[in-house]
């Protein structure tokens, strides 16, 4: 798929969910890519929530780790365009396993505090939800789990594992 | 209840007390403010002339009263010699009970604070020395004593992270939890004796509630998304909890009985975490992170516009007190210390760093003086108890591990 074509999807989903949840949008860039490269969900660190779906994934079988995860930076959200590749895999999945569903997982670093990692995990992986969306797929068949900063793939107190820990991961749901 | 340090020159202002209830069946003493002095400065007081036979249950009992007076913030127990209050009376074992009669006098005037007699399990020595501590400093300070209180915390190992619960004077801990699963953030309801926290039984983080009575455990909040800060009203009918099952984390208020949620918050730019309930349950104080960085903001419990409370650094985990003061965490540099906001001016008051360590999650003691906060050095906490009247902090728990997140009981 060209750029230019994920941009043209990009931008539609803008229009689409912002029509859909009625969320008033900041006058900023209109869609995909922001002054700084990255994309939060959309545009920079305004997620277009579009509401999850029934919950799925309490029980049954998973698969954990079959796409690397993305990476995020301190205190941010916002989608760096060196991880996009790597949601363009995941999507060219989905896309091509239309009974697969999944669940999309965030996580922080140890720096901060607890609560508000949990929240902050949260949005990662919405925006990472928004993106895939953006990319044509459906809402229903992504959830969001976040365990802050509980679950850190690197056992370590030092930046390389915190850089490492600011992660999203993908959970396929069988 | 209201806690505020007096001017210097109230000090040691000697104020004349009320009639003494005899001894006799659980009869309370209807003191009222008989000794005031400020916060900082002790009240001077005598064991001596409480006499304890030499049973263990005994023992143990004058131990337990002896730390929990000097706990209490207010006491400091001494010989007879400098003492400004005396307790005296007699502790004894008789059978499987411990009987005490205990009368607490001003040793200037004789003046009778309380006198009182109790009848308990002796097994149970140490919750009888807790009660009797807590009606010692009622009946002397007209302050509520913490000596009967509890704290809810979590422990983590690297695979899990349960829930435990001890005495407020670090004794009588024990796991309340084994699931082998996250908890997270454990809030008592006002009852004191229903606990609400996050954990992930069901693979997603979700709202549970905890009855200590029946020791039963349910399901509060398990919408699509996050669910997470669940803490009950004061009024009990509700409960906030910040949610995310329309698209981003916002705060809710959810009504216990009908399960109808009402949302507060409607910032797509913005993550809300950690809500705590004003005293009169008007308001909510929580963290919200508009600006990139986490603050603190006050909305009404009906919704409208929020008040940003905050502005320098990054604030998070508030605590909004019996006395009217938020106690929260704030960064500031690179180290977390605990500051108090004072919602009506708006003033913050760091409280003074006794060192390098980081200070998170306060958890103020209904005695609005004390406060539970976790204290993290090279990335392992304990639980502390900080006083805001100045008293040096004191480590809580004792064994090795990583234990953070307390909540002091309400009562």
């Amino acid at each position: 798929m060209s750029k230019i074509t994920v941009l043209l999807l990009i931008g539609l989903g803008v229009v689409v969910a912002s029509q859909t949840t009625g969320c008033r949008r900041r006058p900023r860039a209109d869609a995909g890519i922001d002054g700084v490269g990255a994309i939060a969900g959309w545009d920079g660190d305004h997620i277009y929530g579009e509401g999850l779906g029934p919950r799925f994934g309490e029980d049954g079988q998973y698969i954990e780790g079959q796409f690397p995860a993305v990476l995020f930076a301190f205190d941010s959200a916002q989608i760096a365009a060196e991880q996009r590749a790597q949601l363009d895999e995941v999507a060219r999945f989905l896309r091509r396993n239309p009974q697969s569903r999944m669940v999309v997982e965030g996580h922080t670093c140890e720096v901060g505090n607890r609560e508000y990692n949990l929240s902050l995990g949260e949005r990662r992986a919405l925006a990472t939800r928004a993106y895939l969306i953006g990319l044509g797929i459906d809402g229903a068949r992504l959830q969001t789990r976040s365990f802050g900063q509980e679950r850190p793939a690197v056992f370590g107190h030092n930046e390389e594992a915190w850089r490492q820990n600011r992660r999203a991961e993908f959970v396929v749901a069988q | 209840m209201n806690y505020r340090p007096l001017p210097l020159l109230a000090m040691l202002a000697c104020a004349v007390l009320i009639g003494a209830a005899p001894f006799g069946s659980a009869q309370r003493a209807n003191a009222q403010i008989v000794i005031t002095k400020p916060a900082g400065e002790k009240i001077n007081i005598t064991l001596a002339p409480l006499t304890a036979d030499q049973d263990p249950a005994s023992a143990l009992f004058m131990r337990t009263l002896r730390d929990n007076l000097n706990r209490s913030g207010w006491f400091q127990v001494t010989g007879a010699g400098q003492a400004e209050v005396a307790v005296s009376g007699q502790v004894q074992r008789r059978r499987d009970r411990l009987t005490v009669q205990c009368r607490a006098t001003g040793t200037a005037n004789r003046r009778e604070f309380m006198a009182q007699s109790y009848h308990h399990e002796a097994a149970d020595a140490r919750r009888l020395a807790h009660r009797v501590a807590d009606d010692i400093v009622q009946a002397v300070t007209g302050r509520p004593g913490i000596a009967s209180t509890r704290l809810a915390f979590v422990g983590r190992t690297d695979q899990a992270a349960e829930l435990f619960i001890a005495d407020a004077d670090g004794e009588g801990m024990r796991q309340l939890t084994r699931d082998n699963n996250i908890a997270v953030r454990p809030r008592w309801g006002p009852t004191g004796n229903v606990l609400t926290y996050t954990a992930y039984l069901r693979r997603f983080p979700d709202v549970f509630w905890i009855d200590l009575d029946s020791g039963q455990r349910r399901i509060l909040a398990n919408h699509s998304g996050l669910n997470s800060g669940g803490v009950i009203s004061p009024d009990g009918n509700e409960m906030a909890v910040v949610l995310s099952k329309d698209g981003n984390p916002e705060l809710y208020v959810q009504h216990l009985r009908t399960g109808r949620l009402t949302r507060l918050t409607n910032t797509p730019h913005a993550n809300e975490a950690s809500p705590s309930w004003s005293p009169d349950g008007r308001e909510i104080v929580y963290v919200s992170d508009p600006g990139g960085r986490p603050q603190l903001y006050i909305l009404s419990r009906d919704g409208g516009r929020p008040r940003r409370v905050t502005t320098r650094g990054s604030n998070v985990s508030p605590d909004w007190g019996p006395n009217g003061l938020i106690a929260f965490s704030s960064r500031i540099g690179g180290q977390y210390q605990i500051a108090l906001l004072d919602p009506q001016t708006e003033h913050i008051r760091h409280l003074p760093m006794p060192d390098g360590a980081d200070y998170e999650d306060p958890s103020w003691a209904p005695n609005g003086r004390h406060i539970a906060c976790a204290r993290r050095e090279n990335f392992r906490s304990q639980i502390y108890i900080l006083d805001t009247a100045g008293d040096a902090p004191v480590r809580l728990t004792t064994q090795r591990g990583n234990w953070y997140s307390p909540a002091w009981s309400p009562q």
